[in-house]
């Protein structure tokens, strides 16, 4: 179990052939992940580490059966190839890329809205489940274990760099994890902490949440409301960076382009105080997350 | 989101065929009364920086005439409005306004739509407005697939009790925004107010317009317009900033090295990602330290990156220490890193041993790393100590290296 993947999925890479792209490809496949296809226009026929390359993702699907995207490609080609994999008819979507116009990321995540499709990031690591040893992107590198050991903590992360190190506090307090997922550092995101957290709650293996905040947009005012709605019943603990910004002059980006306190919205002491009035164990220091897992008394990972 | 200048965002504007007030720039007394002779007489003028709310903060002036525009541009030019100094004016004709109407285009980002807010309560600010007048506001959510159609432009302004001339130039001048505001990739498109003249004329009066920074790849004519890197921060860059800019676009599509400068400060501050970056700040600011600069890196960036980057940390005057906490590294790699930053430390003369040197971060190949560290001198960190510890210990090295004192712990102290 975990969320959103398993040995169920069955993956294809656009942009494949790209040098980050191949890179992580090779350690997802060393992981144990299955990846089935590439696509790169005009590299059909070649091989990245064996997996076959098309042209097209309609070339792909029609040899393989296709259920995961990751999309690899320059900022300028992504949201056409958000637009090819709903067209083929792809529910899961992981865009990697930064820096991608906001306009167009607008576009393909009201497309897979539409679609009834997920969309992981943009501007993400990733996501791991390291039970079933799959992993969606560079999250974790080439030495998974050294972050990611199974269990039965997930870990919502802003940050990329960040959902390793949390997956690594939930380590150090004797546990492991069972999805962690790097939501991406934009305000403009397919998949923010509160939609993850309707599906860990129903995640039989997930007996707890982490999640790494930061300043700027409503993601944990929302988050704090849907667990006063009851969407979330299982313990939620919470770590908000960026607590300087608030007396630095508004408007600046520190950090990921979503972390930005504007007209007054998106400040770190309300998202703190907002969550904390859910329920939801906020820690104040950062190693805090720690001794917070080890009180709830999980068990063993 | 780069804003731009007044001058240009108008420019813009009227290349689209929407009516703008005739302007002319200014950059000192003598030239703002040639300016206003040139206009006819009566003009108004406004500090061009690239901020908000500019009435407010007394940066626009009105004058009846051409020496009145003089002593106007005396009282503005040399001021500074939130940290941005007044240089050059924008000189423009003053309009008989006989009502102003409020429009701004903005992405609506949880709805994924474009977002246009009409008033026909123009001419002071948002908050004020939907305090007193909510009644005046429309909002209208556009899909940006399907695009603002021309009878949902008039429906708005007929909604908000247009008519005549009035509501068929309005539409013009809304559809014609729209168009601008996706053409340039804007992030905000704001007109406050849209004069309706006592001609009976609908005119742009004000703009504030900000573009994308992630789509300046497709806007090469915006480059003169806007400060790439500009974001970042809340006043002009500063020298070291830009530099750290050039650093970062020498190799643009390879890792990303950030640089803000704060003031004051005496800890030379690099972080691994956004997030980590968030969190290592707070951790220092909460022991007592002072970091000169914020930085972020990430992506794997190549040594000559890192080299560059750290060498501006490094050359801040008052910078006293240099400690590099990141997050277990996912792709970056940790030894590239490390021979950047020993690099950067020996190209600025920095011996290691005397002046406190901290790095924690491990990661791929970071065996590697921890030699290279060592081999400088450098004390080293892998997983071994949390970034936060790493924070700790790092007030510890400055204590210890400056003991009469240390601009962080000082602030401590107090």
């Amino acid at each position: 179990m975990g969320i959103l993947i398993d040995r169920n999925s069955k993956i294809v890479i656009q942009g494949i052939t790209g040098r980050e792209a191949s890179m992580v490809a090779k350690h997802m496949l060393k992981y144990g992940t299955p990846i089935l296809a590439g696509v790169t226009p005009g590299k059909k026929g070649e091989e990245v580490h064996g997996i076959p390359v098309y042209d097209t993702l309609k070339q792909a699907c029609a040899q393989h059966e296709l259920n995961t995207a990751i999309i690899y490609v320059p900022p300028a080609f992504v949201l056409d190839a958000v637009l090819e994999t709903l067209a083929n008819d792809i529910k899961l979507m992981v865009v990697i890329t930064e820096n991608i116009p906001q306009h167009d990321v607008m576009k393909l995540l009201r497309a897979s809205d539409q679609a009834g499709a997920r969309v992981i990031g943009p501007n993400t690591t990733g996501a791991i489940n390291p039970k079933e040893r799959v992993k969606l992107g560079a999250i974790g590198g080439d030495n998974v274990e050294r972050c990611f050991v199974p269990g039965c903590v997930g870990v919502i992360s802003r940050s990329g760099g960040m959902t390793s190190e949390t997956s690594y506090m939930v380590k150090m307090a004797g546990l492991g994890v069972s999805t962690a997922v790097g939501i991406g550092g934009d305000s403009l995101i397919g998949s923010p902490p509160k939609d993850l957290l309707a599906l860990f709650e129903k995640d039989p293996e997930t007996k707890a949440v982490v999640t790494f905040s930061e300043p700027g947009t409503a993601f944990e005012e929302d988050t704090a409301q849907f667990v006063l709605d009851g969407g979330f019943t299982k313990p939620l603990i919470s770590y908000v960076a960026g607590k300087f910004t608030e007396n630095m002059p508004e408007g600046t980006i520190f950090g990921h382009a979503g972390a930005i306190i504007e007209g007054g919205k998106g400040r770190p002491s309300t998202k703190v105080k907002l969550l904390r009035q859910a329920g939801v164990h906020v820690v104040d220091r950062y190693d805090d997350i720690v001794t917070t897992l080890r009180g709830l008394n999980l068990g063993a990972a | 989101m780069g804003r731009l200048l007044e001058n240009h965002s108008k420019q813009l504007l009227a290349n689209s065929q929407v009516p703008v007030p005739r302007f002319l720039v200014a950059g000192s007394v003598q030239e703002a009364i040639e300016k206003a002779e040139a206009l006819g007489g009566e003009v108004v003028l406004k500090a061009l920086v690239p901020v908000g709310k500019r009435g407010k903060a007394g940066a626009i002036k009105f004058a009846a005439n051409p020496p009145a525009a003089g002593e106007a541009a005396q009282q503005l030019l040399g001021t500074v409005v939130r940290h941005y100094p007044v240089e050059r004016l924008l000189v423009e004709e003053k309009l008989a306004i006989d009502h102003e109407l409020f429009v701004s285009i903005a992405l609506d980002k949880p709805a994924r739509a474009i977002a246009i807010l009409a008033s026909s309560a123009g001419g002071i600010d948002v908050e004020e407005m939907s305090a007193k007048y909510p009644e005046r506001m429309k909002i209208l959510r556009v899909d940006p697939f399907q695009g603002l159609a021309d009878f949902q432009a008039k429906e708005l302004w007929a909604d908000l009790g247009l008519g005549g001339a009035a509501l068929r130039q309005a539409t013009d001048i809304l559809v014609k925004l729209y168009k601008v505001f996706v053409q340039y990739d804007c992030t905000i498109l704001e007109i406050n107010p849209l004069a309706i003249t006592k001609e009976a004329k609908v005119v742009a009066a004000a703009a504030l317009m900000a573009v994308d920074d992630c789509a300046m790849y497709r806007h090469p004519e915006l480059s003169e317009f806007v400060q790439l890197g500009s974001d970042r921060a809340w006043r002009p860059m500063t020298a070291l900033e830009k530099q750290v800019v050039q650093v970062n676009e020498a190799d643009p599509y390879r890792g990303t090295a950030r640089y803000t400068e704060m003031d004051g400060g005496d800890i030379g501050f690099m972080c691994g990602g956004g997030g980590g970056s968030l969190m290592m700040f707070d951790t220092l600011l909460s022991y007592g330290g002072k970091p000169a600069n914020y930085t972020e890196f990430g992506g794997n960036p190549p040594e000559r990156k890192v080299f560059g980057l750290v060498k501006a940390i490094l050359s801040k005057p008052g910078v006293k220490g240099f400690i590099l906490s990141a997050n277990i590294s996912n792709n970056t790699q940790v030894d590239v890193v490390a021979a950047g930053v020993v690099g950067a430390l020996r190209a600025q003369g920095i011996d290691p041993r005397r002046f406190p040197v901290l790095v924690r971060f491990s990661g791929v190949n970071d065996t590697a790393a921890r030699t290279i560290f060592g081999e400088a001198g450098v004390e080293y960190y892998g997983e071994e100590i949390s970034m936060s510890m790493a924070g700790k210990k790092m007030m510890e090295k400055m204590a210890k290296a400056y003991p009469g004192g240390h601009e962080s712990q000082a602030a401590h102290g107090a």
